[in-house]
């Protein structure tokens, strides 16, 4: 029998509060085996993306009167685990030493800007860029060459913001 | 892996299609099948899947083992079984078309091929939809194109179905009213599940995404595009399964027919102002060649609805059902299909190649690897003849229509090399082809 803990942030959401720490202490708080069930009066789509990166898969349904439920299930929980849209780790990532505003430039060329700054950057900087999708192709490439990204949607659902670190070099 | 990676056989069956397209207007020009003879006539029905299934399936199934990881952002279930889904795919329609011959006595017919094409057929499309249905069912909740899609899969499933019961009934393996009234009344089923449902509404979901990806327009999900996903998945539902149970207790098919028609004309009209929208709205003024094409074969399919709206006020719909079917063939799904395939191909081969060097030297731009205007001539060309032979369908000038046939041929035949030109690199300048960094891709196949 899966174990579901609840949290409901529409209180919090009708008040015009920000209910991301709130959600974030309750799933570092979920012991092996436990479930999220969250209620919004939104579909979280940048929510999904962050928890989709720790491994957590989403089930999201609409209820009656336009709230949403989404119940997150840990890696551990599922048949077929997937692999993660970025980096797993928990550790903070320093600031962005570099900012690219690449949501009018034509495909493919934000990802030919993103792979040509990195290139420039000491392992372990941080790059932040701005686009107007998910950019599926860019991924793969990043992971070759031994980078890690974290993207989510902006909660304005159109932009995608990516953060990449450089990758670390061998040894200590 | 995250994110999508290189479909490894589409060129496979890009290259496949092309070669069925070229093939089928070789016969229209040389008079063989429909106009010549009649629309129900086996020579026809050797055209009809040539073009349907070798041309316009092969090249639907390459496009989607590619972009439906780019739809819903995960990788292919399998990058592997696209190429026995291939193999069974083009040997089934060999055997297919094998078997329209033996129906017209062009060909002896010691053994029946009708049921040894539909298991072949029937595998090779149940493994193409169990590979992208796997891929679709792992990326729930999905987002508006590959709902699409879905819906365009099962249409694929359903015609499949129904030509898998045609074929047992037409060598005898199978017989008895629920069978052999469906394989009697149901080819507008047939034909509706495979031209409207399987590659209309897929293609319309497609390009929702490749449209706005390539103009820079908005790519959000609008109560609008969700009408035309609702109104077409319920006109496909009312003409697919309603037909087939209606056929099935041994009524006629019409009343549904009819409904659908209603339904498909709401979601078609709404979809129209839909791109309208997408066309205005977006950010890159001066647009490609593929995006200016894909309008042309836009407007076809609008000027498939109109004709089809003008031929039933006249009463004259059943006797010109063959100009529709061939200006939504020609016109709007081979006029989409070329126009993408045109960019599909400079892309991934783009990607291909350059990809491993992006960001550590200078690399040649997608457009340098294509010469537009040399294309655009051949795009030109192809339009005018589908026009012309339209033309001569309505006016009945079967003559005239084959050498409106020569112009489809000749123009398809220019965007063919083209095409087979930007996957060999042949268009771009040597100094910019780093022969060092960057390797020179198989013409089949992706790695």
């Amino acid at each position: 029998m899966t174990d579901f803990v609840e949290v409901d942030v529409r209180p919090t959401l009708r008040a015009g509060g920000e209910p991301f720490g709130e959600i974030m202490a309750a799933v570092n708080a979920l012991t092996p085996g436990q479930c999220l069930r969250l209620y919004a009066t939104f579909k979280p789509t940048p929510l999904l993306h962050v928890l989709g990166s720790k491994g957590f898969a989403h089930d999201a349904k609409e209820l009656d009167g336009g709230d949403w439920e989404v119940v997150f299930t840990p890696a551990d929980l599922r048949e077929t685990t997937t692999a993660p849209t970025g980096a797993t780790d928990d550790e903070q990532w320093p600031s962005p030493v570099r900012s690219l505003d690449n949501r009018d430039l034509d495909p493919p060329e934000p990802m030919v800007r993103i792979l040509a700054a990195v290139e420039t950057m000491q392992p372990g900087e941080v790059l932040s860029a701005l686009l107007c999708r998910e950019p599926v192709f860019l991924f793969p490439m990043l992971a070759k060459r031994g980078h890690v990204w974290r993207g989510a949607f902006e909660p304005d659902g159109i932009t995608y913001k990516v953060l990449v670190r450089a990758g670390r070099q061998e040894g200590p | 892996m995250v994110g999508a990676t290189l479909s490894r056989w589409s060129m496979s069956y890009f290259a496949v299609a092309l070669a069925c397209l070229l093939a089928g207007e070789a016969l229209m020009v040389v008079g063989f099948g429909f106009p010549s003879a009649e629309l129900r006539a086996p020579d026809s029905l050797v055209l009809v899947h040539l073009i349907a299934i070798g041309w316009l399936s092969l090249l639907m199934f390459g496009a989607l083992f590619q972009f439906v990881p780019v739809l819903v952002a995960k990788p292919i279930y399998s990058n592997t079984l696209p190429l026995p889904t291939l193999a069974l795919l083009v040997v089934g329609l060999t055997i297919l078309v094998g078997g329209f011959l033996q129906l017209g006595g062009r060909i002896p017919a010691l053994h029946s091929c009708f049921s040894p094409a539909a298991v072949l057929l029937g595998c090779g499309f149940a493994l193409a939809l169990w590979n992208l249905g796997r891929t679709l069912w792992q990326a729930r909740p999905l987002p508006l194109a590959a709902r699409f899609v879905t819906v365009g899969l099962l249409c694929a499933a359903a015609t499949a179905t129904l030509g898998f019961v045609f074929a047992l009934v037409l060598d005898g393996s199978a017989s008895g009213p629920p069978l052999a009234d469906i394989a009697t009344y149901g080819i507008p089923v047939h034909a509706i599940a495979g031209l409207s449902g399987w590659l209309t509404f897929t293609a319309i979901g497609v390009s929702y995404r490749l449209l706005a990806m390539f103009m820079l327009a908005p790519e959000s999900e609008t109560p609008r595009s969700r009408a035309v996903l609702y109104y077409g998945t319920a006109a496909l539902a009312v003409a697919i399964v309603g037909g087939t149970v209606a056929i099935g207790m041994g009524g006629h098919p019409t009343a549904f027919l009819l409904v659908a028609g209603l339904l498909g004309t709401c979601a078609l009209s709404l979809y129209g102002a839909d791109i309208l929208h997408l066309y205005r709205a977006r950010k890159r003024r001066k647009i490609e060649l593929n995006a200016r094409m894909a309008a042309i074969a836009l407007a076809n399919l609008a000027g498939v609805a109109v004709l089809s709206v003008v031929l039933v006020a006249a009463s004259q719909f059943e006797d010109q059902i063959g100009a529709i079917v061939f200006l939504a063939a020609f016109g709007w799904l081979t006029g989409l299909g070329l126009a993408k395939l045109y960019k599909i191909v400079a892309f991934l081969t783009w990607l291909e190649c350059f990809g491993p060097v992006l960001g550590t030297t200078a690399t040649p731009r997608v457009q340098d690897l294509v010469v537009e205007p040399r294309a655009a001539k051949w795009f030109w060309i192809y339009f005018a003849g589908v026009w012309s032979a339209t033309a001569c369908l309505l006016l009945d000038a079967p003559e005239v229509f084959r050498a409106s046939a020569v112009l489809m041929l000749g123009g398809t035949t220019g965007i063919a090399v083209e095409v087979a030109r930007t996957r060999l690199l042949l268009d771009v300048r040597p100094e910019l082809r780093i022969p060092h960094l960057a390797r020179r891709p198989a013409l089949l196949a992706s790695q």
